[in-house]
């Protein structure tokens, strides 16, 4: 046989391998594609297709209802990313770094409220605050309501451990040297923390904030049980809305939403790419 | 003068695992002490013990006359250069090596003219802007040490700094320690594996193993008369040879072999004698031998050509001697089969209990 210069016939496995990509794509995107398209469409039936036109979009700017549960969404996922944020990255250190008494029962209990189910974490959420509210009320004759607070309470404590998870795995692999050196150039343990520890942890802490903002701007089931009347968050409002009949309005609705995780995709794939690719120069300096 | 450091009674203990055991030493001031050893010894931990990465189990650790044994590494006045380096990745050189005199709150002009005056000291001014990641290992190294140096610490613990470097290299940067610690005047405390670098660099060596220091002493004293078994088999090459005591200043090796020694033990115990290969010439049969050498008779079974030197081994009724020749003009030149006469001077000739 000769050697050739030209490009390797390819297999049938690869073209089967190629084709099956593509199917799968086509499998993701074909329902947005659609999604985007009909958002835009001028017919008061979801699947008639008449014109273009931005008429849902205009309907859902108008809409107050929308507009309070965009609302809504944004003040639950801003506090609950916030102070989950925090909480968990403060358990992911205590685990990692320190040892106490009962760390490893706590240990296992951190991951819970990822195993759990959804509607078992909503129901048991629900039963908690109906039954601390009436304790209060007895006690200090004081009865808060269901709305922002008990939803936001409810995103902090399922996103707390995907937090926690996060920021751990990124801790396992700081090297436990940087935090002696620099406890042996003179810093305290605050100092250590923020000058050392966190610089290097902050892309995995950012990486879990960004996943708990998602998931808590995603979230309908826990958020519908907690959620008490008046106060609804985005996604539990275009489930109700498809309830009662499915208007064009949630195609509009709906594309927002994606677009907005889209962009939060793309910003966290940006903090990804800075720092996994961390230039080796190393090898391109001659030795000494 | 006070010691730089002191260590009385420390104990270390993980669990149930003894790593350090009732240790006692002196670190002079401006010495140049290395702890030596195999890993797993002790050594490392009682290092960090010093740093304070390590809080002793019982005993007293003092640094310049001040107990020490408890206080965080931060209210130390000893500087760390880890054998990883642990270069803060996420700095430029400048201010890694900035970072101890900013914790200290010192002005920025000061900690900017000193940096400078440290980079210089270990060359790198150049690399000023550099991230470590950017440097060579040897740089990254000397990173390291500026690090620690610009400090002006009382003591500098060094933790097989030079563990990750080529061969070459490692050569040159131990001539450098030596050089930049009398230089600088500092006490360095030194853990290393690596037995020529301690024979090297030290002013004295000490050398653990199991949790214990087992000898402490000058490069000479501790290569020419170890004290124990361990130590003469861990440092460099020497032969063991079983023997008997007789009186103070005679053993009987196998074979009922008397040979001269000072033993230091009581008559009848069993012990060990420790000869260097190169203590040892070879002499013909017939050959008048020296005065008040010993001497044991043997055949030669083995020649080994070694570039600079020769290597014999020679089975004797004491067992199996490796002596080395030097590759010398006029060296005369034994063949295997060849019957010779080992001869070695009883001042070479440590006697060890097990």
């Amino acid at each position: 046989m000769s050697i050739s210069t030209g490009v390797r016939p390819k297999s049938p496995t690869e073209r089967l391998l190629a084709a099956n990509s593509w199917l799968v794509y086509a499998f993701f995107y074909a329902p947005i594609l659609v999604l985007i398209v009909f958002s835009f469409n001028d017919n008061n039936n979801v699947g008639i297709w008449t014109e273009p036109s931005l008429r849902w979009y205009r309907a859902m700017v108008e809409n107050d209802d929308v507009l309070r549960a965009i609302r809504t969404s944004l003040i639950v996922a801003a506090v609950s990313t916030v102070i989950s944020t925090v909480l968990g990255t403060m358990a992911a250190l205590a685990l990692e770094r320190f040892r106490f008494r009962g760390q490893r029962v706590y240990d296992g209990l951190v991951y819970l409220p990822i195993i759990i189910p959804d509607v078992t974490m909503a129901v048991m959420l629900l039963l908690f605050f109906a039954q601390s509210f009436r304790i209060l009320d007895g006690l200090i004759g004081w009865s808060p309501n269901f709305g922002i607070g008990t939803i936001s309470l409810s995103h902090i404590a399922f996103n707390i451990s995907f937090v926690a998870v996060v920021v751990r795995a990124r801790l396992g692999q700081l090297d436990p040297r940087l935090e002696e050196a620099a406890a042996d150039l003179y810093a305290n343990q605050w100092q250590t923390f923020r000058r050392v520890t966190l610089p290097l942890i902050l892309p995995g802490v950012l990486g879990g904030a960004l996943l708990a903002l998602t998931l808590s701007l995603d979230d309908v089931v826990v958020t519908s049980f907690v959620a008490g009347p008046g106060s609804t968050t985005l996604p539990v409002y275009v489930f109700g809305l498809v309830r009662r009949g499915v208007t064009p309005l949630i195609n509009a609705v709906s594309t927002a939403m994606l677009v907005a995780s889209m962009i939060l995709v793309g910003i966290s794939l940006v903090f990804q790419r800075g720092t996994a690719s961390s230039p080796r120069v190393a090898e391109a300096h001659p030795p000494e | 003068m006070t010691d730089a450091v002191t260590l009385q009674g420390v104990t270390k203990q993980f669990g149930d695992v003894v790593a350090v055991c009732d240790l006692d030493l002196a670190i002079a001031d401006g010495e140049f002490f290395s702890l030596l050893g195999p890993s797993g010894c002790g050594k490392t931990t009682t290092l960090r013990m010093i740093a304070g990465f390590e809080f002793p189990t019982t005993g007293s650790l003092k640094i310049h006359g001040q107990e020490m044994g408890l206080e965080p590494p931060n209210k130390r006045p000893v500087n760390t250069v880890f054998q990883s380096y642990a270069l803060f990745p996420h700095m430029t050189v400048e201010e890694n090596v900035g970072f101890g005199l900013l914790m200290k709150k010192l002005g920025s002009a000061d900690i900017a003219e000193r940096v400078k005056r440290a980079l210089d000291m270990v060359q790198l001014t150049h690399r000023a802007a550099a991230t470590p990641k950017q440097l060579s290992g040897g740089q990254q190294q000397r990173v390291a040490l500026a690090r620690a140096l610009v400090n002006e610490p009382e003591v500098l613990l060094l933790d097989e700094p030079l563990g990750a470097l080529d061969l070459k290299l490692r050569q040159a940067m131990q001539l450098e320690l030596k050089d930049l610690q009398e230089r600088v005047g500092i006490t360095f405390i030194y853990v290393t594996h690596d037995q020529d670098e301690a024979l090297t660099m030290s002013d004295r060596i000490g050398v653990m193993n199991e949790g214990e220091l087992l000898q402490v002493g000058v490069p000479q004293e501790i290569y020419e008369h170890p004290t124990s078994r361990f130590v003469a088999d861990f440092i460099g090459e020497i032969n063991l040879l079983p023997a008997v005591v007789v009186d103070h200043e005679t053993v009987r090796l196998l074979g009922n072999h008397p040979i001269s020694a000072s033993t230091g033990a009581a008559s009848g115990n069993e012990v060990t004698v420790a000869i260097r290969p190169e203590r040892f010439e070879l002499y013909d049969l017939d050959e008048p031998i020296p005065e008040g050498m010993n001497r044991i008779e043997g055949t030669v079974s083995r020649r080994i050509y070694h570039g600079d030197v020769f290597y014999y081994d020679v089975d004797t009724p004491a067992g199996v001697i490796e002596a080395k020749e030097e590759n010398r003009p006029g060296v005369e030149l034994y063949e295997v089969g060849e019957r010779t006469i080992v001869v070695w001077a009883p001042a070479a000739t440590s006697v060890v209990q097990e």
